[in-house]
């Protein structure tokens, strides 16, 4: 076990005020966890790929979004070896259960409805500092 | 979803009918069968009836036409009999005048009719010849016995009347030729009338066949109770000659029967219609010919009798032609009854798969329409929740970071652009769940009403001085769609109640496989004249500001029953408190 570095946060998220909200709430609860903002899909998988999320990190990813969305993007990860393993929370506005099973199909550690967490996403912001706290992440 | 299932079954079944009826059965074919069947046997019954009615009258004809042949004769023998008695009775020898005398006062023309005479012929010994000659000739000094033979004795025909039709046969001894001959020599031996063979009479210039008819007499003062004795002591005959045609003409004349005659002796012709009639009644093809032995005074005579023309034409029936048409005619009628009800079922088919391909199409366009309706108002109230979050969140920003710096006029003016924010939230999400109750089919399972409606109602923000009673019941129905609409017949119950406490209760009863959820309030009721509005999409019945509402809470719970095959009305009357009744059909035990 190495010593504990960082956790970097990959937000994909094409909603703007969305994306403030995530580091509004960062800010409020003071963590200074780095977040690296992808628009969409294919940005964050170029951003991934171009090495500039430094591991480890975990992805925050929302569904509906231009070019390539959230669900595409679950495909491509876990068909890359490089990314395979890459731990995924899918933060969307869908309720649907299609949404939520193929996306649970794809491997995500959690599914989170936007409006269901809390006012200005402090819920989801709470547990992935907890989660981080505590969880271990695969080795490169 | 069985339950949808029957009436398409139903109509599968009535198409099979249309179908089946449309196609000729065996049935179809049985019936006709059976009146082709009866047709010909009622036709071939009238034949045969006929056939045997006709063959009886031909029977009768014949028989009659026997009869009266048969009747002519026992006349004739009475004649003889009768000039046999006269001969008796006379106490000398008869002369030539007094036999004329004795026909003329039989009028035998009128009396015998057919016969050509009626005579006597002594039987004379060839020793006696001459002087019987000369006897005679004391009266008619012309008489003379002819012709010769080898016989030894002479049987000349002595007296005959009318004369003048037979003066040829005055003086002709019989005894020349065998047929008179034998015959004659019979009636002596048999003391009986006796006929001979058939001849030619010498008087007759046509020369047809004829016959001659003799009845014996004997010597007064002898017995003739034996052959020896009935040799030694005769005398004579009485006879008549016949000609056939002129006997049968008359009462037997063919335009007086219906039959053709031919009567021949011992292969000899006596009488044939051919020779003798209109040729024009003769069948040349009878319908019924038979031929009969007869017994005649000693001579066998055969009768042929066959029907004729007029007989075919007296007997002519179509009775059984008529049945045999009116068969036919009405099997006809049956077939074209059958194509036409066939023909028509064809067409009624045909049109009910024309209605039905259009009604598929319609319905997939309508259900096409709809979905693309719920698919718009999905994806609309979707898209439109994101920009809504966006603003709530930035007011919820401004609020926070200027809470020290904004007048309370703004805080104000923050405080309700977040309200109506909710309210539009709460809007779009009552439209999604609206456009969501096609999307998703949820099977039935078990659930306890009361426990669920006791969630609800916990879940529910209400004040406290409302309370819940819920019958207990176990129920299989499909949870979520049932909270659905508990949820929010509840929430309107309490949301639309005019004190701030109230009594909601649940009831649950079944009725005709469906079961009857109803939830009774106490509040202010609904008018009955707004019960359509109040089900109606986006309406309220209050301002929006008094009572927060998306007006979709009771069109929600409606579309959702009876999207599974229920149906929701309102019970109230205006006054105390409203009965919202639910009817949900059972749903079928999966085995």
């Amino acid at each position: 076990m190495t010593t504990k570095k960082e956790v970097t946060l990959l937000l994909i998220e094409d909603d703007d005020i969305d994306a403030m909200s995530i580091t509004r709430a960062f800010r409020k609860i003071h963590l200074g966890n780095t977040i690296v903002r992808a628009h969409d899909g294919l940005e964050g998988l170029q951003l991934l790929r171009s090495g500039a999320v430094p591991s480890p990190y975990i992805i925050l990813l929302d569904l509906q979004m231009p070019r390539l969305n959230g669900l595409e993007f679950l495909q491509e990860i876990r068909q890359d070896p490089k990314l395979d393993k890459s731990i995924v929370f899918v933060l969307t506005t869908s309720k649907s259960d299609e949404d939520i099973t193929a996306s649970y199909e794809k491997n995500i550690a959690g599914y989170f409805v936007k409006e269901q967490v809390g006012d200005g996403f402090l819920d989801i912001v709470k547990m992935l500092k907890g989660y981080w706290k505590i969880v271990l992440f695969p080795e490169d | 979803m069985k339950n949808f299932a029957n009436p398409i079954s139903n109509t599968e079944i009535d198409r099979q009918k249309l179908i089946d009826s449309s196609q000729f059965q065996s049935i179809h074919w049985l019936v006709l069968a059976l009146s082709v069947i009866l047709t010909i046997s009622a036709w071939y019954i009238a034949t045969a009836q006929l056939n045997k009615g006709i063959a009886e009258r031909f029977e009768r004809e014949s028989l009659q036409v026997i009869e009266l042949v048969k009747e002519r004769m026992v006349l004739y023998e009475h004649a003889l009999w009768g000039a046999v008695a006269h001969i008796d009775a006379s106490e000398n020898e008869i002369s030539s005048q007094q036999w004329q005398n004795y026909s003329n006062s039989l009028q035998i023309d009128r009396t015998y009719p057919g016969i050509n005479g009626i005579g006597v012929i002594y039987n004379v010994m060839l020793e006696q010849r001459d002087s019987f000659i000369q006897a005679q000739r004391i009266e008619r000094p012309s008489f003379t016995i002819h012709p010769q033979h080898q016989e030894q004795e002479l049987w000349p025909i002595t007296f005959i009347e009318p004369a003048s039709t037979n003066q040829q046969a005055v003086g002709l001894d019989v005894a020349f030729e065998q047929n008179r001959y034998i015959a004659i020599k019979n009636a002596r031996d048999t003391g009986l009338a006796q006929l001979t063979g058939p001849i030619t009479l010498v008087q007759d210039a046509k020369k047809t066949p004829g016959f001659l008819f003799y009845a014996p007499f004997y010597k007064k003062t002898l017995a003739h109770d034996s052959i020896s004795s009935r040799r030694k002591s005769i005398q004579g005959v009485a006879y008549a000659p016949f000609i056939m045609y002129k006997l049968i003409s008359g009462t037997l004349a063919i335009d007086k029967r219906l039959v053709t005659l031919k009567i021949s002796d011992n292969g000899q012709s006596l009488y044939n219609d051919l020779d003798n009639a209109d040729k024009s009644i003769i069948d040349p093809n009878p319908l019924f010919k038979e031929q009969i032995m007869i017994n005649v005074y000693g001579r066998e005579w055969q009768f042929t009798i066959s029907s004729n023309l007029t007989f075919r034409a007296a007997t002519a029936s179509n009775q059984p032609y008529f049945i045999l048409v009116a068969g036919i005619i009405i099997n006809v009628l049956l077939l074209a009854l059958f194509i036409f009800l066939s023909r028509a079922n064809k067409q009624a088919l045909a049109y009910a798969d024309d209605v039905t391909r259009e009604l598929k199409i319609k319905t997939q366009r309508l259900k096409k329409s709809n979905q693309d309706l719920e698919q718009f108002a999905y994806v609309a109230s979707h898209d439109l929740k994101s920009p809504l979050n966006a603003i709530r969140k930035l007011v919820s920003w401004l609020n926070e970071d200027c809470e020290n710096i904004l007048p309370d006029s703004s805080k104000e003016h923050l405080r309700l652009l977040n309200n109506r924010s909710e309210r539009m939230n709460k809007l779009l999400d009552d439209l999604l769940d609206y456009a969501r109750i096609g999307r998703h089919e949820y099977a039935p399972r078990k659930l306890e009403l009361s426990a669920t409606a006791h969630e609800i109602f916990s879940l529910l923000d209400h004040p406290s001085g409302f309370s819940l009673t819920v019958e207990k019941q176990e129920l299989r129905l499909p949870k979520i769609p049932l909270e659905i609409v508990l949820r929010n017949l509840i929430s309107n119950a309490i949301k639309h109640h005019d004190k701030a406490s109230g009594q909601i209760k649940i009831l649950y009863k079944k009725a005709h496989d469906m079961h009857q959820i109803s939830v009774q309030d106490d509040g202010p009721g609904i008018p009955s004249e707004l019960f359509a509005k109040a089900v109606e999409m986006f309406q309220t019945l209050q301002p929006r500001d008094k009572v927060e509402g998306s007006g979709m809470g009771l069109s929600l719970s409606k579309k959702t029953v009876e999207h599974y095959g229920g149906s929701l009305s309102i019970e109230s009357d205006g006054l105390n408190g409203t009965t919202i009744v639910i009817l949900w059909p059972v749903s079928q035990e999966i085995a």
